[in-house]
C-alpha cells in the first residue's frame, strides 16, 4: 500500500480529527555517475519515497512528513498536534478541483534512468575536456525520473511525473579551475560533450591571469554570474511572505520604476522548465505572473496561508522542497527583456562566476564575493584572463541602469537569464 | 550467495525525527515533528564503488540485505577507478551525557521558549523578527563485511534568531544561532534574542567601507570560518587525491607562520562530534598544521589508501547519502596574545565580527567570507561601525600574514555543505591579526 491507497486512507483518518487534510506525494528514482581521476569512480541508484501531511482545524494549520509508509499514523497524529499548537489564522479552504485545461510539459518520456546512460554521459564529458590541456577533478551525469501526488479532503487528486538529466565537470590547469554544468528535464537537450570542452576551455584559457587595478570598470556579469548574484536578493524579495513580513526591500514599491526599463522578470510555469506545472504544491492552478513589467514593479508571490492571512489571493506560487512544508517560490522565473546591444561589444570586464553569493544581504542588496574566470573582453571575445578580484555593490542599485542583454539566455535552476551588462563598477584588485 | 565481484561491502541506516519550531513576528507559523528512515547501502567492485539510497530498510534481513549488495554490486561494475581501502583502526566513543534530554521537554514549552527569545529580540526599530528551533534525534545503526557493527544515537538541539531593523528606506540584519549535542538548548538565551535585534538597529547607521588591503582583526566566530574555509577544505584528501587542491603534495612545507596550530577534532564534544566516522572508523583528532608546517590531510579510508600523510576517521554522510571526507570540529589553537595587544598592534584597519558564511574554491586557492558587521580600528582603538564588509584571499599566501594570535578561542555551530550534503560543524580560533587583507566593501 504505497501510492493512492495509502492517500486516501490517511485523509479519510485525518478527516475525523480536522476540517481539512491535504496530503503531498513523492516517489523518484535516480542514478548518478561521479568522475573520480578524471574516470568514472562511483556508480549510485536511489530510490526514494516521501509523504508530507498538513491538517487544518478552526485555522490551525499542522504538518508532518515522513519516508517511512509504515509511520503514516505517526505522522498524521503528529501534524495534528502540531497543529494544537500553531497560532489560528484566516483560512479559506484548501483548493477544489479546478478544470485546469492548461498544458505544461514537465517530463521527458525517453529519459530512462539507466546507470549505462548516466556512464555514457560521464564519456561524453571527458571526451569534451580532452579537448583541452587540464586535468578533470570532479563531476558527472545524473537522470532522475519522480512521481509528485497532491490530494485533498476538497476532492483534489492530481500528479504528474518530472524528469531530470544534468551533467557537470570540474577541470585544473595549475592553479587555474573551470566548472561547467548543464540540466534539462529533457535529456536531448544534454551536450555533455560541448560541457566538457567549456569547462576544458576556461581552465585553459583563465592560466596566466594578469593583476587588475581597483576601480570602476564596465562588466559583464555572464548568466551563471547574473543568476547567483540575482537569485541571492532578487528573489526573495519577491515572496508576498517577506513583503507583509517587512523582510522585503521592494515592500512598498508596487508601481514604481525599480529596475532598467529594459528587464523584466516573470514566472512563467508553462514554459519548459525544472518547475513547470500547472497546479503548485498546493493543488492552486498555477498562471504566469510578471513581477516586474519593463522596469516596473507589479505584484508578488503567495500561498494559501500567506494569501489568506493578509487578503491577498494565492497566485499558485508554492513549491515543496526535501522534507519542508509548502512555501512561496518559483516556477520557471525568467529575467528577460529586449536584446538591443550585445553586452560584450564595448570593452568589459567579464565575469564568468562569483565565489560567495549566498553571502550577499537579501535585504540591503549590497554585496561583495570574489570572481571566478573574469577575463577582459574586447569585441565579444575574451582577450586576456585576469587573476582574481573581489566585485562589490548593490543589486537593487545596480540593475536600475544596465548596459544591455546578450543572446546567450541560459537556464541556471529554476532562473533562467541572459548575461548583463552593467557600467561603472566596483572591483577590487589584490 | 556469489559475491566473488565485493571486495567489501557496508551498510548505514539512520532513523530519526526532527523537531521544528518556527515563529515569525509572534506568530507561531508551525511547531512539530517529522519522521525519516533512511540507509545507504555500499558494494566495493573489481574498481570502485556502488551506491544504493533506500528509505527505509530492515537491516536486521539478511535476505534483504544480501539483495541489495547485490545490486550495488552490479552498479559497481560500471565504474573504471581503482582504489583501495586502508586499514583503520576501529572504536566508537560514548555520546556525551545530555543535561536535559529534549524528549523530556514537551512541544509546547519549546514552543513557549523559542517565542522568549524572539520577543527579546523585538527592540525598538526592529521590524520583523523570526525565530526557529531545531532538534534531531539520529539512531544511527552501521555493519560491514569485516564484521564490525556499531549503533549510537545523536541528540543535536538548538536555534537561530533573526531581527531586521528598518528605518528611511535602509533596512539591516542581525542573526544570532546556538546548537549543542549535549541536551536541550533553548533555556536561558533571551540575551541573544536581544543581541540579534541590537545589532540590527546599530547597523543602520553602520558605514560602508572601502574596499581594498587593509589590517584585519577577525573575532573568533570569523576567524574560525577563516580557518574552515581557508585551510580545511583544502585539507580534505578527497580533494588532495583528485589533484583539486592547493595543498596537494605540500606535506612538510612551511605554509603559515611560526606558532600556528591548526586541528580537526571529531572527539570534542561540540556540534560537530561524532563517536564514529560513517564508514566506522574510529575518530581521533587530527594536526593539519603544526607550526605553521602542513603536517596532516584528512581521510577516510580510500582517500588514505590513496594519498597517505594524514588520518582516518573524517567519514561523514548526511542521512540517506554516501560518506565523503568531511571536518567536523575545525580550529585555530590558541595562542598568547591578548585582545588588547592585538588591537594595539592593528593600529589602522578594521576589526570583523560574526559570519554571513563563506566559500572556497580549494583548486584555485581563493576562498571568499563574509562578517556580520565591523568596526574601523584607528590609533589601536575601535572607532566607527561597518557593516557589508567581505574578505577574500589566497589560501598558499594568507597564513603567512597571520601576525598574531589571540589565547581567547571560542567554536561556533554551523553547518557546512559539499557535494550537496549538509552536516553539523563547529569552527572557532582565538582574536587574529592579518596583515594586508583584502577587504571588499562598496565603499568609496
Amino acid at each position: 500500500m504505497i501510492g493512492e491507497d495509502l492517500i486516501d486512507r490517511v485523509l479519510r483518518a485525518g478527516e475525523h480529527e480536522a476540517d481539512e487534510v491535504e496530503v503531498f506525494y513523492a516517489r523518484g528514482q535516480s542514478v548518478g555517475t561521479d568522475i573520480k581521476k578524471g574516470i568514472l569512480g562511483t556508480a549510485e541508484e536511489s530510490e526514494a519515497w516521501s509523504m508530507a501531511i498538513r491538517t487544518v482545524k478552526d485555522g490551525r494549520i499542522g504538518s508532518s512528513s515522513t519516508s517511512d509508509p509504515d509511520r503514516w499514523k505517526e505522522c498524521l497524529d503528529a501534524a495534528l498536534a502540531s497543529g494544537r499548537l500553531a497560532t489560528p489564522q484566516q483560512w479559506g479552504g484548501f483548493p477544489k478541483p479546478a478544470g485546469i485545461t492548461s498544458s505544461a510539459s514537465t517530463a521527458d518520456e525517453d529519459l530512462v534512468v539507466a546507470v549505462e546512460d548516466a556512464a555514457a554521459m560521464v564519456g561524453e564529458l571527458l571526451a569534451g575536456a580532452a579537448e583541452h590541456p587540464v586535468e578533470v577533478v570532479g563531476g558527472g551525469a545524473s537522470l532522475a525520473r519522480t512521481y509528485l501526488m497532491v490530494a485533498n479532503t476538497s476532492g483534489v487528486l492530481y500528479g504528474m511525473d518530472r524528469t531530470v538529466a544534468s551533467v557537470s565537470l570540474e577541470t585544473i590547469r595549475e592553479q587555474s579551475t573551470g566548472y561547467e554544468f548543464d540540466a534539462s528535464p529533457f535529456r536531448a537537450e544534454i551536450d555533455p560533450r560541448s560541457v566538457g570542452e567549456q569547462a576544458a576551455s576556461l581552465a585553459a584559457r583563465s592560466l596566466g591571469g594578469r593583476d587588475i587595478e581597483t576601480g570602476r570598470y564596465d562588466v559583464v556579469l555572464s548568466p551563471i554570474a547574473a543568476a547567483s548574484i540575482i537569485g541571492q536578493v532578487l528573489l526573495p524579495a519577491l515572496s508576498g511572505r517577506n513583503v507583509k513580513a517587512g523582510r522585503s526591500f521592494l515592500a512598498d514599491k508596487v508601481g514604481e520604476q525599480i529596475l532598467d526599463e529594459s528587464l523584466s522578470v516573470y514566472d512563467d510555469p508553462f514554459a519548459p522548465g525544472f518547475g513547470s506545472t500547472t497546479w503548485d504544491a498546493e493543488g492552486v492552478p498555477t498562471r504566469r505572473l510578471v513581477f516586474i513589467d519593463q522596469g516596473v514593479l507589479s505584484e508578488f508571490a503567495y500561498d494559501l496561508k500567506t494569501g489568506y492571512r493578509y487578503g491577498e489571493r494565492s497566485t499558485g506560487s508554492a513549491v515543496r522542497s526535501g522534507g519542508e512544508g509548502p512555501g512561496i517560490g518559483f516556477h520557471n522565473l525568467f529575467v528577460d527583456g529586449p536584446r538591443e546591444k550585445e553586452p560584450g561589444d564595448e570593452p568589459a570586464v567579464w565575469i564568468h562566476d562569483v565565489v560567495g553569493a549566498h553571502t550577499a544581504n537579501p535585504f540591503s542588496g549590497d554585496f561583495s564575493v570574489e570572481i571566478s574566470n573574469p577575463f577582459w573582453m574586447e569585441g565579444g571575445n575574451f582577450v586576456e584572463p585576469i587573476r582574481t578580484a573581489m566585485f562589490s555593490g548593490n543589486v537593487f542599485e545596480m540593475l536600475t541602469s544596465i548596459g544591455g542583454l546578450g543572446k546567450d539566455t541560459r537556464r541556471v535552476g529554476r532562473l533562467t537569464i541572459p548575461s548583463i551588462r552593467l557600467n561603472n563598477q566596483q572591483i577590487i584588485g589584490k | 550467495m556469489p559475491m566473488v565481484d565485493v571486495r567489501y561491502y557496508d551498510i548505514r541506516c539512520v532513523r530519526g525525527e526532527v523537531t521544528q519550531v518556527d515563529i515569525d513576528n509572534g506568530v507561531i507559523e508551525s511547531a512539530g515533528t517529522s519522521f525519516f528512515d533512511k540507509a545507504v547501502i555500499r558494494a566495493l567492485g573489481p574498481k570502485g564503488w556502488g551506491v544504493l539510497t533506500r528509505d527505509h530498510v530492515d537491516i536486521d534481513s539478511r535476505r534483504d540485505l544480501d539483495t541489495l549488495v547485490e545490486a550495488a554490486a552490479r552498479l559497481a561494475a560500471v565504474t573504471e577507478d581503482p582504489l583501495d581501502l586502508a586499514d583503520a583502526p576501529r572504536g566508537v566513543l560514548p555520546v556525551p551525557s545530555l543535561a536535559e534530554d529534549p524528549r523530556d521537554v514537551d512541544l509546547e514549552e519549546k514552543t513557549r521558549l523559542l517565542a522568549g527569545i524572539e520577543a527579546a529580540a523585538r527592540v525598538p526599530e526592529v521590524v520583523n523578527t523570526r525565530a526557529r528551533y531545531t532538534e534531531g534525534i539520529d539512531q544511527v545503526r552501521f555493519l560491514d563485511s569485516s564484521g564490525n557493527e556499531y549503533s549510537y544515537e545523536a541528540v543535536r538541539s538548538g536555534f537561530s534568531v533573526l531581527a531586521i531593523a528598518s528605518k528611511n528606506g535602509v533596512m539591516q540584519m542581525g542573526s544570532e544561532r546556538d546548537h549543542t549535542t549535549t541536551g536541550f538548548n533553548l533555556r536561558d538565551k533571551q540575551d541573544l534574542g536581544r543581541k540579534a535585534g541590537e545589532v540590527a538597529v546599530s547597523l543602520l547607521d553602520a558605514k560602508i567601507p572601502k574596499g581594498g588591503p587593509r589590517r584585519a582583526v577577525l573575532d573568533p566566530e570569523l576567524a574560525g570560518v577563516f580557518t574552515h574555509e581557508a585551510v580545511g577544505h583544502a585539507s580534505e584528501g578527497d580533494l588532495v587525491r583528485e589533484g583539486a587542491s592547493v595543498l596537494g603534495g605540500k606535506i612538510g612545507e612551511v605554509i603559515g607562520c611560526a606558532g600556528l596550530v591548526i586541528v580537526d577534532d571529531p572527539t570534542l564534544h561540540e556540534f560537530g562530534f561524532m563517536p564514529v566516522d560513517a564508514e566506522g572508523v574510529a575518530v581521533e583528532r587530527t594536526e593539519i598544521i603544526r607550526d605553521g608546517i602542513l603536517t596532516s590531510y584528512i581521510h577516510n579510508r580510500e582517500t588514505l589508501a590513496a594519498v597517505g600523510n594524514g588520518i582516518p576517521g573524517h567519514a561523514r554522510a548526511e542521512p540517506g547519502a554516501p560518506p565523503i571526507v568531511r571536518m567536523s570540529n575545525t580550529f585555530i589553537e590558541n595562542g598568547d596574545a591578548t585582545y588588547d595587544e592585538i588591537l594595539a598592534e592593528c593600529k589602522d584597519g578594521i576589526l570583523l565580527i560574526g559570519s554571513r558564511g563563506g566559500q572556497v574554491d580549494p583548486g584555485r586557492g581563493v576562498f571568499q567570507f563574509n562578517a556580520e558587521y565591523g568596526y574601523l580600528v584607528e590609533g589601536g582603538e575601535t572607532t566607527d561601525m561597518v557593516r557589508d564588509v567581505s574578505l577574500s584571499g589566497e589560501i598558499l599566501s594568507t597564513l603567512h600574514n597571520i601576525v598574531l594570535l589571540g589565547n581567547d578561542r571560542r567554536m561556533s555551530p554551523g553547518y557546512c555543505g559539499k557535494g550537496g550534503q549538509s552536516v553539523p560543524v563547529s569552527d572557532g580560533a582565538p582574536h587574529l591579526l592579518l596583515e594586508s587583507a583584502t577587504i571588499g566593501g562598496r565603499g568609496e
